[in-house]
């Protein structure tokens, strides 16, 4: 059975072509990226990149391989561009080691020396540092990231999210003016994930400027001011975080719902002027069907869905959205 | 850790932590096992002849050059593979004093345990007349010190440059220093092996103990302080130029 319903709505032109959405580079840009293009052999990784960064937390937004650690190792010196240039607090990025007593660097990559306890890894970065005092300084980054109770165990012993936190400490325990962060929140429990974004959000406030790589959407609302999208290495889109948002929730999406009494439901849910359509699916075990909606509005429909079920009494089992993943989304939202 | 030299102190402890010095140190004592053979069964070869054979043939073409190949690749090759470097190099520290702290820390780690594994040849070796031969230890010393030095820089240089370095630097001692030094003698000139077998010739001043155009001992150190200094300059321009990913 297929409900038609209120028409999609359609993608209006807040959402700039990728040659005029590079936010400006101004007096205030800490980094400053311009004509930025990495490729190896015919493969392009990222393509002609212009933007600058002000202080304050800016997100570097993409779906897996758009060209996001490419460019974060770009900006810190680790990769050659193909071409153009990046500065940093008006330092080359590459060539000038000076900058790196203003930059710390999060990196993706979970590999650390196992052999090491987290304090004498972050005590290792105080010194590469030459901080005056280095046990201060690693006292005071493990005690940010609240990694003081397991400063003295391996690091070969540690889950990812506590491998993620001492990363986050070593990257803070110069104090730097520049931070970049390669999906931070990557293995980090609800828990640490909420007190990590609450330090982002503390650092862009206190001056500094972060940029914080993630493919996760809904994250990165909690804590920057301003997004780079970032898809097949091109600069998709820039600018508030919300209106990116809202040009996305726009887009029609599918979403799945398990539950009690799925008929009874569908014939409530056709009335919501979110839904765009409605579909029954059979369940592959035999037992009840699942109900596949496509809506407009999709943060509305995930409060109403509830509503309607607990009017009816009905249970429900699962709402899961069908085609969120960000590359729909970004393809949705930057028209191609 | 060592705080006025971190990454020698670092590095020293990968090594210790890591299997590439439990090869070494095994290797390092096969010297002690020909010296126990030796014991049961001289043959009519003195200690000094049997100690000085030794170093020729063993020491000087396959464990100095072996046992330094392992650690001088792992010291800064494995760490661009396993992408911790990034944690050395993001720091406002040259790039040529990362590249000389772990330099001097595969130096130390294979001359100890080399000294360590010929020492205890020697003592075995020696027996009760160790004392009259000490100018032999020595001058052994001082050429696994100096063959180190060239073999670890060059091989140090080769890990940033290719990437099966353990593969290639196997290929340039064993095949290109003992095959082809074998049959062409020009190959001599340029092989760190030649240099420290002439620098133990002429530290012992032997007429029994001989070497063909053994080079001089001034300048067999200036060539191999020249090819340290050399590579080791390579092994930083790479570390600075090199993309890591």
């Amino acid at each position: 059975m297929s409900v038609p319903a209120a028409p999609p709505v359609p993608l209006t032109g807040e959402i700039r072509p990728p040659d005029s959405v590079s936010p400006p580079i101004t007096e205030n840009s800490t980094v400053i990226v311009q004509g930025l293009s990495k490729w190896y052999g015919d493969v392009v990784a990222v393509s002609d990149v212009t933007f600058g960064i002000e202080p304050g937390v800016t997100a570097l937004l993409g779906p897996n391989g758009a060209g996001k650690s490419t460019t974060l190792e770009m900006l810190t010196g680790l990769l050659a561009p193909s071409a153009g240039t990046i500065r940093i607090l008006g330092k080359p990025a590459r060539g000038d080691v000076t900058l790196y007593r203003e930059i710390g660097l999060v990196p993706e990559q979970e590999t650390l020396y196992p052999f090491l306890t987290a304090r004498e890894f972050v005590r290792l970065n105080a010194v590469l540092q030459k901080l005056p005092d280095p046990d201060a300084a690693t006292e005071r980054a493990l005690g940010i990231v609240e990694m003081l109770p397991d400063a003295d165990r391996d690091l070969r012993g540690f889950s990812k999210g506590m491998r993620q936190r001492t990363k986050v400490a070593a990257a803070l325990v110069h104090d730097p003016q520049v931070l970049l962060m390669d999906e931070p929140l990557n293995g980090t429990d609800p828990l640490q994930r909420a007190r990590l974004i609450e330090l982002i959000s503390r650092l862009g406030k206190e001056g500094k400027t972060v940029v914080v790589s993630s493919h996760i959407l809904h994250e990165v609302e909690r804590f920057a001011d301003r997004i780079l999208v970032i898809n097949r290495g091109k600069l998709a889109a820039a600018g508030n975080y919300r209106a990116i948002r809202d040009k996305i929730d726009e887009h029609a999406r599918a979403v799945r719902i398990r539950c009690s009494d799925p008929r009874r439901l569908a014939s409530d849910l056709i009335r919501d002027a979110a839904l765009v359509s409605l579909r029954f699916e059979p369940s592959l075990d035999g037992g009840l069907p699942s109900l596949v909606a496509e809506t407009g509005d999709v943060r509305a429909f995930y409060r109403a869905v509830p509503a309607v079920a607990r009017a009816l009494d009905i249970h429900l089992y699962e709402i899961a959205a069908l085609d969120d993943s960000l590359a729909s989304v970004f393809a949705y939202v930057v028209g191609r | 850790m060592l705080d006025p030299l971190p990454i020698l102190g670092l590095t020293l402890r990968q090594f210790i932590g890591g299997r590439a010095i439990r090869i070494v140190f095994l290797f390092s004592l096969v010297p002690a096992l020909f010296a126990l053979i030796y014991l049961l069964e001289p043959g009519g070869t003195t200690a000094r002849e049997f100690f000085a054979g030794i170093f020729q043939e063993f020491i000087a073409p396959t464990l100095l050059p072996i046992a330094t190949l392992i650690l001088a690749t792992s010291a800064l090759g494995n760490e661009v593979e396993d992408r911790t470097m990034a944690y050395l190099v993001l720091k406002p520290i040259s790039r040529a004093r990362i590249v000389l702290e772990k330099f001097a820390a595969v130096a130390a780690a294979v001359t100890l345990l080399l000294w360590e594994g010929t020492l205890l040849a020697y003592l075995i070796a020696m027996r009760g007349d160790a004392g009259d031969n000490i100018d032999q230890l020595l001058a052994i010393f001082v050429a696994e010190l100096v063959g180190v030095v060239g073999y670890g820089a060059l091989f140090m240089a080769i890990s940033l440059i290719v990437p099966r370095a353990l593969l290639a630097g196997l290929i340039y001692s064993l095949i290109w220093e003992s095959l082809f030094g074998r049959f062409i003698p020009g190959i001599r000139l340029i092989s760190v092996r030649h240099y420290v077998q002439s620098i133990y010739v002429r530290l012992i001043d032997n007429p029994a103990i001989e070497l063909d155009e053994a080079m001089r001992l001034v300048p067999a150190l200036i060539v191999i302080t020249l090819l340290a200094a050399a590579t080791l300059a390579i092994a930083t321009w790479r570390l600075r130029t090199m993309n890591l990913e």
